[in-house]
């Protein structure tokens, strides 16, 4: 479990989280949406101790940081280094031993070659190897659909019920609503900094139709399409 | 084309300032610091001429990246792009040949300023699909993307100490054994992205006592075949050769707390004016070390709790 009380960031004069209260618990998948520019990354990099903020972060297995699989929304990749030392030196950092990393290599990445060569996607899914094989109990995915084939998506939606039925606590942020709806017990919207609502899998369908109807309004009539 | 190099100088100047240090002061530290390591290669070796022409075009290389070159291509079109190139290829290798000039070493140079001239032409793609191996897999890392990317200045000593045996000078040996911790030091002067610093889950002081054992370990595993090959050819000289590995492996250990000790910022003036001290006085290691790794357990606490 993950429980944030009264979080709050600010970028110097300016306040980019207000007051988040939320729990995360065991076995359930979170999902966290809202426009650009909400939040949704600084949120994430405080729960990951990457950056300072006010408030109170605690968690079951201490320090969260040591048990937490990061995924953020453009992994970053040492230059010249392959896709196999790279899944090595993530399992090292966390002290967790690896013998036949190729047999586990579930995307069918090309291992032996540099890492920073491959494309958005393969960077994207070797990053989401590494946290996964680091056996973290905590999993954070920011926008882990984001550039992957749909093949791939099929495969980390199951990742995410596996981890799930494994009891991990997984949050996610996404731009696609269905691969949310897809995976998520819970939603929170998150929307100038604040979370707003937050609502279970029963009403998705009800929170699709109005985020669509705020999102796109009469907008389109304006454009005067012809 | 004019804007260009104002819009370099500027950025020389903005490096100046990030690490809180007057442009005009920047230059003139750098100046003397050329000088100074100039100064002491040519008094070290009698092969500093080839060697000094190696590092002034191992300096502008980096230079020949071919997405840079795509860059400058789209901005100035074909011709001017070369000329861009030569100018500032000879811009980077002045100091070096006003050196040699200094040194009444005509030959080197013209060949330098020749070879400057020549490198700016050719295009070093940085999309290799061949992946060098290295024996640093186990801890992939410094030692595995630095190794890629100076293989060929490592076998280069090696190929140094090979010439040190054949024409008997031990000295030269020794160069080898220091050149192969320069290169070393090299892999540790770029701060890494925090991601790789917060995955760990170590506190920052056993995450600096790992990164202090894997560049030991692994430093040792490039300089052994020379200072083996020398024991033999020269087992008189063998306290010198442990000498010079024990100060070689000081300042790595040295230049990896420096990495922290201003993170995530590159390596701060104060510490690099420290470390220069240590190189006119190495014992002053002693201090510097212990100096170096308290700031960096500061530096990292946030990170690394």
């Amino acid at each position: 479990m993950i429980h944030i009380n009264n979080l709050s960031k600010h970028f110097g004069k300016q306040q980019v989280l207000h007051n988040i209260n939320v729990q995360f618990e065991k076995g359930k998948v979170y999902g966290i949406v809202g426009e650009n520019g909400a939040g949704k990354t600084t949120l994430f990099r405080c729960l990951a101790g990457l950056e300072d903020f006010d408030g109170e972060i605690t968690s079951g297995l201490q320090p969260l940081k040591h048990h937490l699989g990061l995924l953020l929304t453009e992994p970053y990749f040492l230059p010249r280094i392959t896709g196999q030392e790279y899944i090595q030196l993530l399992c090292n950092a966390r002290n967790t031993s690896i013998t036949d990393i190729a047999s586990k290599n579930i995307f069918d990445l090309p291992l032996h070659k540099y890492a920073a060569q491959y494309s958005t996607g393969m960077k994207k899914k070797l990053a989401i190897t590494a946290i996964l094989l680091q056996g973290n109990s905590y999993f954070i995915l920011d926008e882990p659909f984001n550039g992957v084939d749909i093949q791939s998506n099929m495969m980390i939606v199951e990742i995410i019920h596996q981890l799930k039925a494994l009891q991990k606590t997984v949050i996610i942020s996404s731009h696609i609503f269905s691969t949310l709806s897809d995976t998520c017990d819970t939603i929170h919207v998150l929307q100038n900094g604040s979370i707003t609502q937050t609502v279970q899998k029963a009403d998705f369908a009800s929170l699709e139709q109005t985020m669509k109807n705020v999102t796109i309004g009469n907008k389109l009539q304006q454009l005067g399409l012809v | 084309m004019t804007t260009y190099f104002l819009l370099q100088y500027q950025f020389i100047n903005r490096r100046f300032k990030d690490a809180n240090l007057p442009p005009i002061l920047g230059y003139l530290l750098a100046a003397l610091l050329f000088v100074g390591l100039s100064l002491y290669l040519f008094y070290k070796t009698t092969f500093a001429q080839p060697i000094y022409i190696a590092i002034a075009l191992s300096v502008i290389s980096p230079l020949a990246d071919s997405r840079r070159n795509d860059f400058l291509n789209l901005c100035f079109g074909n011709a001017k792009q070369r000329i861009v190139r030569v100018i500032e290829n000879l811009l980077v290798s002045l100091p070096f040949i006003l050196f040699l000039l200094y040194k009444q070493y005509w030959l080197s140079a013209l060949c330098l300023t020749l070879l400057a001239s020549l490198v700016a032409l050719i295009r070093v793609s940085t999309t290799i699909s061949i992946t060098i191996p290295t024996p640093f897999y186990k801890k992939p890392f410094e030692f595995v993307v630095g190794f890629r990317q100076s293989y060929l200045a490592i076998f280069a000593a090696y190929a140094l100490t090979v010439i040190a045996i054949c024409v008997a000078n031990f000295n030269l040996g020794i160069f080898a054994v220091m050149l192969v911790f320069v290169i070393c030091m090299g892999y540790f002067t770029k701060p890494e992205n925090m991601y790789f610093v917060w995955i760990y889950s170590l506190n920052a002081k056993r995450f600096l006592f790992t990164k202090i054992q894997t560049a030991l370990s692994y430093v040792s595993l490039l300089v052994l075949p020379i200072i083996v090959v020398l024991a033999i050819f020269y087992p008189s000289n063998i306290w010198w050769l442990l000498l010079f590995w024990l100060v070689g492996s000081g300042f790595l250990v040295a230049i990896v707390m420096g990495k922290y000790a201003n993170y995530p910022h590159e390596l701060g003036i104060t510490q690099a004016i420290m470390l220069a001290l240590c190189i006119s006085f190495p014992p002053f290691l002693l201090l510097l070390i212990p100096y170096l790794f308290v700031k960096s357990t500061k530096r990292l606490s946030h990170l690394l709790p």
